[in-house]
């Protein structure tokens, strides 16, 4: 998936120059392959596209034409508390994902080459984990009789155990750890790319290590930083088994809701309201990640 | 960029001294006891071969690498424990190292920002940089965005604009081809007489430290086992591993004959007089091709042979036409090959298989009394 997207958005970053000093007789030249897509456009059409603008119309046809449902989604203060929990979790996720991946990702790239595929292939493994077992023993980890309650009140430590599952304390922990190789991933790949000669002269030209960190290799690594916070991000947003397992009733986040909604209560469309905006925010969020992304500046340097 | 020059008054006086430098890498010696004077406003060039050690010699320098033993001063004070970021060193790199995500102005002006300069003080010291490197039109390209030469020539620039008393350059050209290098060359020769500062220099390249160098301190085997002027240590090789890696040159085994006199292939040869010789002491003779002369036996017998010089016989082996020169490898009747090299102008080329008579004076003849055999192979000096 980090390939895909970030392959993604260097076409489009590359694309847009070359087509604008290009002749309009090339234009056919460009689309030449164009029929080969027809077979994956037309299955997407008919499988994902259809049955997705259906559900998406049902938003403003049922009960009634019109965004009375848009308008009870933000108007009900227990569903403005989804919005506000689904934004909170993906953004608290984001934030310590990206606190523990880098470190990691710097890890990996630093030790010699034989550590860091270790390493590498100890985030993938538990990457390629079925989700359920990896969730189901944060539950086994998290819970009040769990191993870190026990361990804890043994020590002393605490009197009561903690109540770090069932609630959005058990989601965070969950999905940051989850979410933990989609920030690697990319960002191994990004410093990975860094010319630590660059690092030298930064040390030479008088940065101190602090400085030479801050001005030289976090900008550096900045498209890693930026394309996996923001996968990350989405994700999350969209995120399902989860929260479902390790959160509770009371806190929602918006996928739960979808759910609940369409399963228990028939409300189609305010569910399908609740999936419109999901979409919708995810599409501006990919918007802004490919209009402020115009160029990756390790890529360039790397292309010479 | 006058405030750059520096008075070169106590030129004498060395600026940086390396005392018995060692950089041992496990058992490895990288850099084997070295001790070096650079004085101010020189430009040093440090040539030898990859892992002769010149570029861990340069990385001591700039604080990349710690010694294992010895000592680094500048001006008498020690360099040792100091990090590279506090050492004002200028240093380009051999791939330029440049910081890609920022524009060639604010490459140069980074070590500036770093230094809390004003910043009007800075943009007026920025465009003086740009000025000189002749890139004011590319201030605000990115780095991708030039060709390896305007590259260089920010890295230079990124380098100078703090005004550092010592410039370090790791094979700074070698990523360019020919031409432009010795472009490049060029400017960075009138650079260093515009600025006077002190450059040290690597390179594998014995034309370009030629080229460039005031003076060049050769590696091998992370010793420095020559020191001197270009012109001297060609003319005058201190040791047959410099006479074999500078240029070409010609290894004549001969057995001593008193002082002056050796015996080469049972005959007689003149010889600089050299002291301390045994008798019947192996020695080596050194004669540069172009100091030799290549004579048909004709041209010899109406040319008598001049006072304090050499005649030996030869057949020539093959002919070699280079433009400018012509270069005749030919085997004496024991069996050593030798090089001799002519202008093209005024002689006949000799046709390979005919007997010629090789002259050259004593006195430009070098004389050794100790090598080893991988000395004299073009390749040595890497371990």
């Amino acid at each position: 998936m980090t390939t895909a997207q970030s392959s993604q958005s260097t076409h489009v970053a590359g694309a847009a120059p070359r087509a604008a000093g290009m002749a309009s007789s090339s234009t056919a030249q460009r689309w030449r392959g164009f029929s080969n897509l027809l077979p994956a456009l037309l299955f997407l059409g008919l499988f994902f596209l259809a049955p997705l603008i259906g559900l998406l119309m049902r938003g403003v046809l049922e009960p009634s034409l019109g965004l009375g449902n848009y308008e009870q989604l933000f108007a009900n203060s227990a569903y403005t508390r989804v919005l506000l929990n689904t934004f909170s979790v993906a953004g608290l996720v984001t934030v310590i994902s990206l606190l523990l991946g880098f470190p990691l990702a710097w890890a990996i790239t630093l030790v010699p080459r034989g550590w860091g595929r270790w390493l590498l292939n100890i985030v993938l493994l538990s990457m390629w984990t079925s989700l359920l077992a990896r969730t189901y023993s944060w539950l086994v980890l998290l819970q009040a009789s769990g191993v870190i309650n026990k361990t804890l009140m043994a020590m002393g430590i605490i009197d009561q155990p903690l109540e770090m599952v069932h609630n959005l304390t058990g989601v965070v922990i969950g999905m940051s750890y989850i979410m933990i190789p989609f920030i690697v991933l990319p960002l191994q790949a990004t410093m990975q790319a860094i010319d630590p000669m660059v690092l030298q002269a930064g040390a030479i030209c008088g940065a101190s290590p602090w400085r030479n960190f801050f001005r030289v290799f976090l900008p550096l690594c900045r498209p890693g930083l930026f394309s996996g916070g923001l996968m990350v991000f989405v994700m999350s947003l969209g995120y399902y088994v989860t929260p479902a397992l390790l959160g509770g009733a009371q806190n929602m986040m918006l996928p739960e809701f979808i759910i609940q909604q369409v399963q228990s209560f028939l409300n189609w469309g305010i569910a399908s309201a609740a999936a419109a905006l999901l979409i919708g925010i995810t599409l501006v969020l990919l918007y802004f990640y490919l209009k402020l992304q115009p160029e990756s500046p390790v890529g360039a340097s790397n292309a010479r | 960029m006058s405030a750059v020059i520096k008075e070169s008054a106590q030129a004498d006086q060395p600026l940086v001294s390396l005392r018995n430098l060692n950089k041992y890498y496990g058992d490895f010696a990288a850099v084997d006891n070295i001790s070096l004077d650079i004085k101010e406003g020189e430009f040093l060039t440090f040539l030898g071969s990859s892992g002769s050690g010149k570029s861990t010699t340069l990385s001591m320098l700039a604080g990349f690498e710690t010694p294992t033993s010895g000592e680094i001063q500048v001006e008498g004070k020690s360099l040792i424990k100091v990090p590279p970021h506090k050492r004002d060193i200028g240093m380009v790199f051999q791939r330029y190292s440049l910081f890609p995500h920022l524009s060639v102005r604010d490459n140069i002006a980074f070590p500036l920002t770093l230094r809390k300069l004003q910043t009007a003080e800075r943009e007026r010291q920025v465009d003086a940089m740009l000025k000189l490197v002749q890139l004011d039109d590319f201030a605000h390209r990115r780095p991708a965005q030039l060709s390896g030469g305007q590259q260089q020539r920010v890295a230079i620039a990124r380098a100078l604009v703090y005004e550092p008393r010592i410039l370090l350059m790791d094979e700074p050209l070698g990523a360019l081809d020919k031409k432009l290098r010795e472009e490049l060359q060029d400017e960075l020769r009138h650079l260093h007489r515009r600025l006077g500062i002190t450059i040290v220099y690597v390179t594998h390249d014995q034309e370009e430290a030629m080229r460039l160098s005031q003076r060049i301190a050769i590696f091998s085997h992370g010793k420095i086992v020559g020191l001197g002027s270009g012109y001297d240590l060609y003319q005058n090789p201190p040791n047959a591993f410099v006479a074999a890696f500078l240029g070409n040159s010609n290894f004549l085994r001969v057995k001593a004959q008193g002082d002056a006199a050796a015996q080469f292939e049972s005959q007689s040869l003149a010889m600089r007089p050299t002291a301390g010789l045994q008798a019947a002491q192996d020695l080596l003779l050194m004669v540069r091709p172009e100091k030799a002369q290549a004579l048909t036996s004709q041209q010899a017998m109406q040319e008598p042979l001049a006072a304090g010089w050499n005649e030996i016989g030869a057949t020539v082996n093959e002919v070699v036409f280079l433009g400018e020169s012509l270069t005749y490898n030919v085997v004496t009747a024991g069996g050593t090959s030798l090089t001799v090299k002519a202008l093209s102008g005024n002689l006949l080329p000799l046709q390979a298989g005919a007997e010629v008579r090789v002259r050259w004076a004593a006195a430009d003849a070098c004389v050794y009394s100790e090598w080893s055999e991988s000395d004299l192979s073009k390749t040595a000096g890497a371990h």
